[in-house]
């Protein structure tokens, strides 16, 4: 009888307001409300908006809310109702349209009682098996009095698909009363599970004969599905662990997920109860023909893990219902693939002993205690697989262990435990692996300690990547892997620092700053832990960095504030102190005795500002000066020789020949004096100076790295 | 503690609940301000505390009554919190007051009048203070303060019930001061820009309507953003705004506007009567001034120094830094009048030799690149009007008004 409700509701809703509307049940402290009954009232000529009004308070002043009721019922404007009608007066007018109002009333009134607890969080209850046992029991009671609601349900999809399968609308609608009578029979959820499985091998088949509407589904034998229970629930897992021959069928929600959650079966429970959610049983067909239908396509065009979009879109639609679409169809195709290229390397062997179960007695166990999760039985013990147990056992305290023994199976039963309740440290790793080089590749699983290196292996990997003759790129891949390797481990030592202080130099000499911002974010926590490193060559390249690409006067403010007078003693702190002076000011000459004087890789982040410099020193004379200025007195002053610290002169010239190019390029007016000397018109300049585009600017946004190095490394 | 026997602490705890709740019920806002206000330390409140202490069952009590159980869950938190604060575990305490404060909230936001406004302020200051307190002690343990981030968080709510149609929405400025306090503290300042952003272009919020008390708080605020920002004409409003309806005899207020007031007006060329300084006990900024006046680079620079840790605490630093170029324009300016004292027809030229040897005996050392270097920036700030000939070695001063008044704007503009 509930369903029947539900189902008069689907018709007219559509999906997205019942999300919105089950959605607002959650929180009903939201809307406990002493001025209620203002709010009905205030809302009744709007009626536009739906309010997350707690049920039980039109239970208690029916007096008030009934006027409200009655309208739709005896008005023409049904319509534009439906969504202020929803919470409970849906049940009388719903059905309006398709029965005698007079015929449904008394019965549900007489649910009404019962409804009251439903609307509460739509994802709890759900989850609820007594949610469908009770409906179980509802519908067939009501089951006679039912089956014509179903027939006379209307569809408001469009027919216009040229497959006729793939459209829900086109369902037939004694199909449906054969599906709902065959559900009416079960007795609890494990044989729904198999009833759906069965129902689901009927339909395919009829679909494959094409006898889907032209078989006579009111008078099908419902024995045809009760009596091949069992053998069709394991035929057919058998059926689909063959399907998927290759790799995981989806992606964990975490990347730390036990990968047992991604057992590629459809799930009946929660799609069964997602259709009880939303109420919509034509919702739920759709949804098991589109997931069928993506099925067959997925499967036909790739071949790749078929059950994906049908186990995801199912479950995903009852976690978050609005993102639905997303995950049906062919989306799913391009998130399997996403999935499948970094990971399908590491995570097949663990699939492939997950398949190797699925169609055994094994699996059919598992299925027991997959329906039995929510009743939060923890002792439970099925700790035969995966890798977490395995992870768990490294943790040296004996408690720990226990700790992290008990989360693994924790975390398998229930699936849904968020990833930040589990205690870390029990589950760090202690690497074994000897390899002194190693690939970077981010971890969708938790790490394996055969893979990862130890302490004194790690030691010699970095001192392999300071003496290596080869690119930053690699370098980097390197170093990242390292510092992968030290974070699972947890490891927070001088050797810690000591990997980011060099990674962090190596960005800044190739100009990675966004690897450099991470490393030096790393630093910070390090430093702060009380772990010497070069702290104070660090605090001046931070200084530097705000000064010259943040920008940002309350930073800068803050970080000056944290230098001790010690530290301004440093001989890099009280550079990077000078050139912040010099750039606040706008000291040109200052900023580039500075550049050449600068310690450390100092002068690696003024490089990145130097243009800036010259811009405005450049627009600061010709604005200034009247009425030339000779070049070389720029080539000077602006540190166009740089190069000269060799003193010869030919670099001195490079020098003019340099800084004549930037000149040009930014629109400065060269002239020639009687002795050859060339000189800037300042007054020309002074407007047409102009900040050319970068040249070599690039769409990934580092002029540093190569395309296809960029590629390569996403 | 003194000692309390068991019937004294029953009496003092019943005592309590039956004000709490005739204030409730009456609407008394101000004795229910005065029973919630921890931080007044007030004997009523401690000697409540020491009978809680000795009496440990006090929810029992609440729930003897139905009229005391009402507000079951407000009390109840209250006790707690209470009983924490006065043993000294502040963490506790505050973690018990945030739930109040929860509990407080709800009921609050039932009640459809205003009448429990100030009591609410009550709390949201209570809570703020309390995770100030407890955050020492955390960091003190050597665990990472974390408790003024979650009372950010709840006043963030706070605001949410008070923003909105209604006799509350007065009240949500006094919140928005005291997220502003958080946020300052924290050194999270960003997160003002929502609340701003609330206060200003909603349209439930008429500024004028607001407290002033709170108006002067928002002001200040906002204006030392402002000053962060570097945007001295809108700070000086903000903050000329504070310093005119600030409460003359809050003296400390005066002060702390002033301290942000007085860079930004020397940013915008007005300088403050020494009598002000002295009265408001400002020294800091009396040699910085003295050196704008004197055109003394040397003064300015050693002021910055003496008071660097307070300037850069402040925020004040970057903007008094940049009082320089001011003091390099009174430098020359000097040199003009002595020069026209001296040769009347040529003082229009200054030589760029004589900058520096005046810098030289401040004891500046600099050579002719970095004095040619700072004129260019004078003269393009519009500080100098006039040019610099490169070849001689020579500024040529304009005849007309060769050194600009800043008049109200900032350098630059």
């Amino acid at each position: 009888m509930i369903s029947d409700c539900f189902l008069s509701w689907g018709s007219f809703l559509l999906n997205t307001n019942l999300v919105i509307i089950l959605s607002s049940f959650s929180q009903p402290g939201a809307a406990v409300s002493t001025s209620n009954d203002t709010y009905w009232m205030h809302q009744a000529p709007s009626l536009q908006v739906h309010h997350p009004v707690p049920p039980q308070n039109n239970y208690q002043s029916p007096l008030e809310t009934k006027p409200l009721y009655e309208t739709p019922f005896q008005g023409h404007q049904r319509a534009t109702y439906p969504q202020e009608m929803n919470s409970q007066s849906s049940f009388h007018q719903a059905p309006l349209g398709y029965r005698q109002p007079t015929q449904t009333a008394p019965l549900v009134d007489s649910q009404r009682v019962s409804k009251v607890q439903i609307p509460t969080n739509p994802r709890i209850a759900s989850n609820l098996p007594s949610g469908f046992t009770k409906m179980d029991k509802d519908s067939t009671a009501a089951s006679a009095a039912q089956a014509p609601a179903y027939v006379s349900v209307s569809m408001p999809k469009p027919k216009d698909h040229t497959t006729a399968m793939s459209d829900p609308g086109t369902f037939p609608k004694s199909l449906r009363g054969f599906v709902e009578r065959a559900f009416a029979r079960c007795k609890d959820d494990k044989e729904k599970e198999s009833c759906e499985v069965a129902l689901r091998k009927i339909v395919k088949k009829a679909k494959e004969d094409n006898t889907l509407y032209t078989r006579d589904w009111d008078t099908e034998p419902l024995s045809t599905v009760t009596t091949t229970n069992v053998t069709n629930s394991e035929s057919s897992s058998a059926q689909l662990s063959s399907l998927q021959n290759k790799s995981p069928t989806r992606r964990p929600k975490s990347r730390w997920e036990p990968l047992v959650e991604g057992k590629p079966f459809v799930k009946p429970a929660s799609t069964f109860s997602s259709a009880v959610k939303f109420g919509v049983w034509n919702h739920q067909n759709e949804n098991n023909k589109k997931s069928s239908e993506s099925f067959q396509k997925v499967d036909a065009a790739t071949g790749f893990k078929p059950t994906y979009s049908g186990q995801n879109s199912a479950k995903k639609s009852f976690q978050r219902p609005v993102k639905r679409q997303r995950f049906s169809g062919g989306a799913a195709t391009a998130i399997d693939d996403e999935a499948s290229s970094d990971s399908d390397k590491d995570l097949t062997p663990y699939y492939s002993s997950a398949m190797a179960l699925a169609g055994s007695a094994e699996e059919k166990k598992r299925r027991d205690s997959r329906s039995k999760r929510f009743e939060k039985i923890q002792g439970h013990s099925r700790g035969n697989d995966l890798t977490k147990p395995k992870n768990a056992n490294v943790g040296n305290l004996h408690s720990r262990r226990a700790t992290a023994l008990r989360l693994s199976k924790v975390f398998d039963e229930s699936g849904s435990r968020a990833v930040e309740d589990i205690d870390w440290d029990a589950l760090t790793v202690k690497g074994t692996c000897q390899e002194i080089e190693k690939r970077y590749l981010r971890l969708t699983s938790a790490p394996d300690p055969a893979t990862v290196r130890p302490e004194d292996v790690l030691e010699k990997a970095l001192i392999m990547v300071q003496d290596s003759q080869k690119n930053y790129l690699f370098k980097c891949d390197q170093l990242k892997s390292i510092r992968q390797d030290l974070t699972v481990q947890r490891i927070h030592n001088h050797l810690t620092a000591k990997v980011y202080e060099t990674h962090a130099r190596l960005a800044l000499e190739a100009g990675d700053l966004p690897e450099y911002n991470q490393c030096l974010s790393q630093l910070k926590t390090l430093y702060a832990e009380g772990i010497e490193g070069c702290s104070l060559e660090f605090a001046a390249y931070s200084l530097l960095y705000i000064t010259l690409h943040s920008n940002n006067n309350r930073e800068l403010l803050s970080s000056m504030s944290r230098l001790s007078e010690e530290d301004k003693k440093d001989e890099a702190v009280r550079h990077a102190l000078s050139v912040r002076a010099a750039v606040t000011s706008g000291n040109y000459v200052m900023f580039f005795r500075l550049y050449k004087t600068a310690p450390n890789m100092n002068s690696c982040l003024m490089d990145l500002y130097v243009e800036k410099m010259r811009y405005k020193a450049v627009n600061f004379m010709s604005r200034s000066c009247r009425p030339t200025i000779p070049v070389s007195y720029i080539v000077q002053v602006l540190g166009f020789t740089g190069a000269a610290s060799e003193g010869t002169d030919e670099k001195e010239t490079d020098g003019m020949e340099d800084c004549l190019e930037w000149l040009k390029t930014h629109g400065a007016n060269i002239i020639t004096d009687s002795n050859g000397d060339m000189l800037l018109d300042t007054k020309a300049t002074s407007t047409s100076l102009f900040m050319p585009e970068p040249e070599d600017a690039v769409a990934h946004g580092d002029r540093n790295l190569d395309v296809n190095d960029f590629f390569t490394r996403t | 503690m003194a000692y309390v026997s068991m019937g004294e602490a029953h009496r003092r705890i019943t005592e309590y609940l039956n004000r709490f709740c005739d204030a409730v019920s009456y609407q008394d806002s101000s004795t229910l301000c005065r029973l919630l206000s921890f931080s007044s330390n007030s004997p009523p409140l401690l000697s409540l505390a020491d009978a809680l202490n000795v009496f440990q069952d006090a929810s029992s009590l609440i729930r003897q009554s139905d009229k005391f159980s009402e507000y079951g869950e407000i009390l109840a938190h209250l006790f707690r919190s209470l009983q924490s604060y006065r043993v000294g575990n502040l963490v506790e305490a505050y973690l018990a007051f945030e739930k109040f404060a929860n509990a407080f909230v709800q009921e609050f936001r039932n009640w459809e009048s205003a009448w429990a406004l100030e009591a609410l302020y009550v709390v949201c200051y209570e809570i703020r203070i309390l995770a100030e307190k407890a955050d020492k002690e955390l960091t003190s343990n050597g665990k990472s303060p974390e408790k003024l981030k979650a009372a950010g968080s709840l006043l963030m709510k706070v605001f949410g019930v008070l923003a909105g149609k209604g006799p509350k929405r007065v009240g949500a400025l006094y919140v928005t001061c005291q997220l502003f306090k958080t946020y300052f503290k924290l050194g999270t300042v960003n997160l003002c820009r929502s609340v701003i952003r609330s206060i200003e272009t909603a349209r439930i919020f008429d500024f004028e309507e607001f407290p002033r008390r709170d108006k002067v708080t928002y002001m200040y605020y906002t204006g030392r953003l402002e000053v962060f920002n570097e945007n001295f004409p809108a700070a000086d409003t903000k903050l000329s705004y504070a310093l005119q309806y600030c409460n003359p005899k809050r003296e400390r207020n005066i002060r702390m506007i002033l301290k942000y007031l007085i860079p930004v007006k020397l940013s915008i060329g007005i300088i403050p009567k020494d009598e002000l300084l002295q009265n408001y006990n400002l020294h800091e900024y009396t040699k910085i001034v003295q050196a704008l006046r004197k055109g003394d680079l040397r003064l300015l620079r050693h002021a910055l120094q003496e008071h660097e840790d307070r300037f850069l605490r402040s925020g004040v630093y970057l903007v008094l830094e940049k009082l320089e170029l001011q003091v390099y324009q009174r430098l020359m300016k000097k040199i003009y009048i002595i020069q026209k004292l001296s040769d009347p027809a040529r003082a229009h030229q200054l030589k760029l030799e004589v900058i520096a040897k005046a810098l030289r005996w401040l004891e500046m050392d600099m050579d002719l690149d970095e004095v040619e270097c700072i004129m260019t920036i004078l003269i393009y700030k519009n500080l100098v009007k006039g040019y610099l000939a490169h070849k001689s070695k020579v500024v040529v001063l304009s005849k007309q008004d060769p050194f600009p008044k800043l008049n109200g704007k900032p350098v630059g503009s």
